[in-house]
């Protein structure tokens, strides 16, 4: 899976986005759950704006000093035995983990939940070479039986399906033979997968958040997966956005009590596991050899411009829960594997416009991703500093809306000219109003009546009432 | 004291009653009203959609405008929210954004100064019936306006109030949002709507034109029995 | 120990750098003094008996039984919650706790004679360990920082203390003295820092258990136990 996930047109994904009941329905449902969980969570805190500023502060401050931060995270893992990585492209990055696969020997890979492996279309690679790629997180691992459809949620990735489908799916790939009931799905999972844990060769996993100061990564899940993936294989791949990094365990821990508290309102998820370096001397379990990939992959591009902030995520999807378009088109609809709001900014920055223009558009700016992002990341002002770059930068703007903004500019500029147009207006509508009211509007009204009844401007505007009135006329 | 009205651009030309009602409200409330002919539209749809450049020059004609005047208030959180914006646009321009920020500072939404400014939360209005209010996004998150209006509201005699199911979701509007994405709109809108009607109310009151043209218009087209109305004018009935 | 390899790093920071605006920076930065610290002021100033209040609260809501004993009655407490969970086999950690707080005749006697086979982790065997935790019906393991508000244990893994005891058999209990017990993660990250301050290594896995584990994923209907244990038990020592 790569970043962009289809080839059709915006528009073609968000017609069939609206037309998938089940989805709208189960997005519905767990926009209200996780809103409500994360409102408590953060109220059960009592001062979650100080958190908010904590959180924003200490982002804003690694993405600044990032190179030494870097610099420390990498001295500090190979001391402790592991090697690094540091990769500019998917494609650096993809070869170097097939290097040390191929050089392993390795045949079955296990995986646990990881949006930027997924953003380097690393498992195809990976296949291409012979190996197994298993996904071990539930939702992606239905997904993956399910002939790799897209995840849908950064956190929860299989939303867009209901129970019956996954039932069906898991008769067909794996001959399940129970009911649809979640427990049951999820104990054949547990089956299937335990198998797969103890006999694979490499385990690879994404970083919520490395340690500076420690060489440290920390893997936040509530499955265990994860911890299963880590300590079983003889080899261990982790591969990190280059900006998901903290100073000390002392920010780490501010940061996750941020991300588990907006992404799910839990206080903490049921495993946060923090590794350092390959196994020691004297250990069991754990891996023999630890490889970390530092991801660069077109976030360097943003950093230094007005888009910044915007590396400060820690993938709560807190954005994409609260989001109103997001509720009613669904993840796929985005065309990439980061949706909603953050996908809407981060896509088209990681992706380029050509893919992704329509993006920044598919908001309404109601600011709830804004109030929502735990570390305080503009979202719908970087939507609009997104319009402004097709506008001004890209030239990527229809020509009648370039026009009409023209004209706006010149008559909201001058007193004369919005007198003299907006006294026009009134006439101009006539021949389309019917009881003060217009159903099938001209030019840029048309697309607003195929939906809503627009009012016909009126006889007399309220500036010919104040003026009338102020002259002693009736009221 | 001396309010200079903000009218909006939509309110000049569509929702005359409004703005009639916003006058005759201030006035009872003491204040002298006055209407700077010159003013136009603060420059929300273009730079929405982008368009910056021609933003700026339609706010620069409304700081021109306004600079003068005591109190600045309008009947739009989403126009004061972007007057409020004005000094963080021209950023780096140290002339404007000095300018910019004198009128930022002396901007009120309607229902927030008749709160917070004139201290009244009894304009002693009536009217019949059981209601329902939608809580506009740039009022909300962005003007930080949340207490006004259901202060207000609930002085009004006769008037029952019913919370909004999802009151937190926006309408859909969105500016040029609802016409360049009009199919997405169209569902936004009509969750609404079925909030709306869910609670069996009379009227749906609102502080923003441009939600309830949205919400109002949709509803007429469904064929909805469910009167819309501006904050302005339900504190204005007697 | 073998120090690992760092390739391409260069090139890689240096562009960081220049997109910045300025030189590579390779030392010399200090963290700031945060605006605020909001995580101190949870549980601030509570006794260890408000702690462990707080701890039993959330094990509510964590679908995790807690469980009040003595340094007295653990060995027996133990029993019987093993076998309200069906029973061995059981797996432990070789930790000195378990002499300490008494439990070495439990492990080595009372259990196997009555036919609850119990396995203590024991690195000479190496991966054989592995396949022991994974057939145990129950794992135990003492906490070494608890943590009140989530109702978190804090394990620092490593030699006798296997990963795996923690997350491969179905049921797992953490022995919780009620003097580990602190407000909230903050002071075990603080902890940690220190450590690492000090020039102490830390340990290769450090696992913060809150629970069974769980997922939503299927309809966001919540499932108790899916990769790692299915039940959970702590069994806190009220007199240590």
């Amino acid at each position: 899976m790569a970043m962009k996930i289809s080839t059709e047109e915006f528009k073609e994904r968000v017609e069939k986005g609206i037309h998938n009941s089940f989805m709208r329905g189960a997005v519905a449902g767990a926009q209200d759950r996780l809103r409500t969980r994360r409102l408590e969570a953060a109220a059960e805190l009592g001062n979650w704006e100080e958190w908010r500023a904590l959180g924003e502060q200490i982002r804003q401050h690694t993405l600044q000093h990032l190179d030494y931060y870097l610099m420390q995270l990498s001295e500090n893992v190979a001391k402790r035995g592991g090697h690094v990585f540091f990769a500019q492209t998917a494609e650096e990055a993809n070869e170097y983990i097939r290097d040390v696969i191929v050089k392993k020997n390795a045949k079955k890979i296990v995986k646990s939940k990881s949006m930027v492996t997924e953003e380097i279309h690393m498992n195809a690679t990976l296949e291409a070479v012979g190996c197994e790629v298993i996904e071990t997180d539930l939702g992606e691992y239905i997904l993956q039986v399910d002939d790799h459809d897209p995840p849908s949620h950064i956190i929860a990735p299989a939303l867009h399906k209901n129970k019956e489908q996954i039932r069906d799916v898991f008769r067909e790939k794996l001959g399940y033979t129970k009911t649809e009931k979640p427990e049951e799905l999820a104990l054949h999972a547990r089956e299937m997968l335990r198998q797969e844990y103890l006999t694979a060769d490499v385990g690879i996993t994404g970083c919520n958040f490395a340690i500076a100061e420690s060489g440290s990564i920390t893997l936040v899940t509530n499955e265990g997966n994860a911890d299963l993936v880590t300590a079983l294989p003889k080899t261990q791949i982790t591969v990190m956005g280059m900006e998901r990094i903290v100073p000390t365990f002392e920010e780490m821990e501010v940061l996750v009590s941020l991300l588990t508290r907006s992404a799910v309102g839990q206080k903490l998820t049921s495993y946060i596991t923090v590794l350092t370096g390959p196994k020691d001397e004297g250990d069991v379990d754990g891996p023999e050899e630890f490889h970390l990939v530092i991801v660069d992959n077109g976030r360097s591009a943003i950093l230094g411009t007005e888009f910044q902030s915007i590396l400060q995520c820690i993938r709560c999807a807190a954005c994409v829960s609260v989001c109103p378009v997001y509720r009613h088109i669904g993840g796929h609809s985005y065309g990439s594997i980061y949706s909603g709001p953050i996908g809407a900014v981060l896509s088209p920055l990681l992706g380029g416009y050509d893919d992704y223009k329509e993006l920044p558009y598919a908001s309404t700016l109601c600011a709830a991703c804004t109030e929502a992002c735990p570390v305080k990341i503009p979202l719908h002002e970087l939507l609009l500093k997104h319009r402004q770059t097709i506008v001004e930068r890209e030239g990527k703007a229809p020509i009648s809306e370039k026009l009409a903004m023209k004209a706006f500019g010149l008559g909201a500029a001058s007193a004369s000219l919005y007198k003299l147009g907006s006294k026009l207006a009134s006439s101009a509508m006539n021949p389309f109003t019917v009881n003060e009211r217009i159903s099938k509007g001209p030019g840029p009204l048309k697309a607003w009546t195929e939906i809503r009844e627009f009012p016909a401007p009126g006889k007399e505007r309220f500036r010919d009432w104040f003026k009338n009135r102020e002259k002693g006329g009736d009221e | 004291m001396k309010v200079t009205l903000f009218v909006t651009c939509l309110v000049d030309l569509f929702h005359t009653n409004v703005g009639k009602a916003t006058v005759e409200l201030l006035e009872r409330l003491g204040c002298e009203i006055e209407f700077p002919e010159a003013q136009t539209c603060c420059g929300q749809p273009a730079y929405n959609s982008g368009y910056v450049k021609e933003a700026k020059e339609a706010m620069k004609h409304m700081i021109r405008t306004f600079e003068h005047a005591e109190y600045i208030v309008t009947p739009s959180g989403s126009c004061a929210t972007m007057f409020k914006e004005y000094p963080h646009i021209f950023k780096g321009d140290a002339e404007w954004e000095a300018r910019a920020k004198k009128v930022a500072d002396k901007t009120y939404e309607l229902t927030q100064f008749i709160v917070d400014v004139l201290k009244v939360e009894d304009v002693g209005a009536k009217l019949e019936g059981r209601a329902t209010y939608h809580t506009s996004c740039h009022m909300t998150r962005l003007l930080g306006v949340k207490d006004a209006p259901m202060k207000l509201l609930k002085n009004v005699k006769g008037l029952e109030f019913v919370p909004l199911p999802n009151a937190q979701n926006c309408c859909g509007f969105g500016g040029t949002f609802s016409v360049k994405m009009g199919p997405i709109s169209e569902q936004i809108v009509d969750e609404k709507i079925h909030h709306i009607e869910e609670i069996d109310v009379d009227y749906l009151i609102g502080a923003d034109c441009g939600c309830l043209m949205n919400i109002g218009g949709r509803m007429e087209r469904k064929g909805k029995p469910i009167k819309v109305m501006h904050i302005a004018e339900v504190l204005n009935s007697r | 120990m073998t120090v690992g390899n760092i390739y391409r790093r260069e090139a890689f920071l240096q562009n960081i750098a220049q997109r910045l605006g300025r030189d590579v920076y390779t030392t010399g930065v200090v963290r700031p003094m945060w605006k605020y610290a909001p995580q101190h002021t949870v549980f601030q100033g509570y006794s260890q008996d408000e702690l462990l209040e707080e701890l039993k609260k959330q094990c509510l809501r964590i679908h995790t039984t807690l469980v009040e004993t003595t340094c007295h009655d653990l060995a027996a407490t133990l029993k019987r919650i093993v076998v309200e969970h069906g029973g061995g086999p059981v797996v432990t950690w070789d930790d000195p706790r378990f002499d300490e707080y008494g439990l070495m005749p439990l492990l080595q006697e009372e259990w196997p004679n009555e036919n609850v086979s119990v396995h203590i982790w024991d690195a000479k065997l190496g991966r054989k360990n592995i396949e022991f935790a994974e057939k145990a019906n129950v794992g135990i393991t003492f906490s070494d920082i608890t943590l009140a508000e989530s109702g978190t244990v804090v394990l620092f893994s490593g030699n006798g203390k296997g990963r795996t005891v923690s997350f491969l058999p179905t049921t797992y209990i953490a022995i919780i003295p009620k003097s580990t017990i602190v407000p909230r993660m903050t002071q075990a990250a603080s902890y940690i820092h220190q450590q690492i301050e000090q020039g102490k290594q830390v340990s290769s896995c450090i696992n913060f258990i809150t629970g069974p584990s769980n997922s939503a994923d299927i309809e966001m209907n919540l499932v108790v136990g899916v990769h790692g244990p299915v039940k959970a038990t702590y069994v806190v020592i009220t007199d240590r």
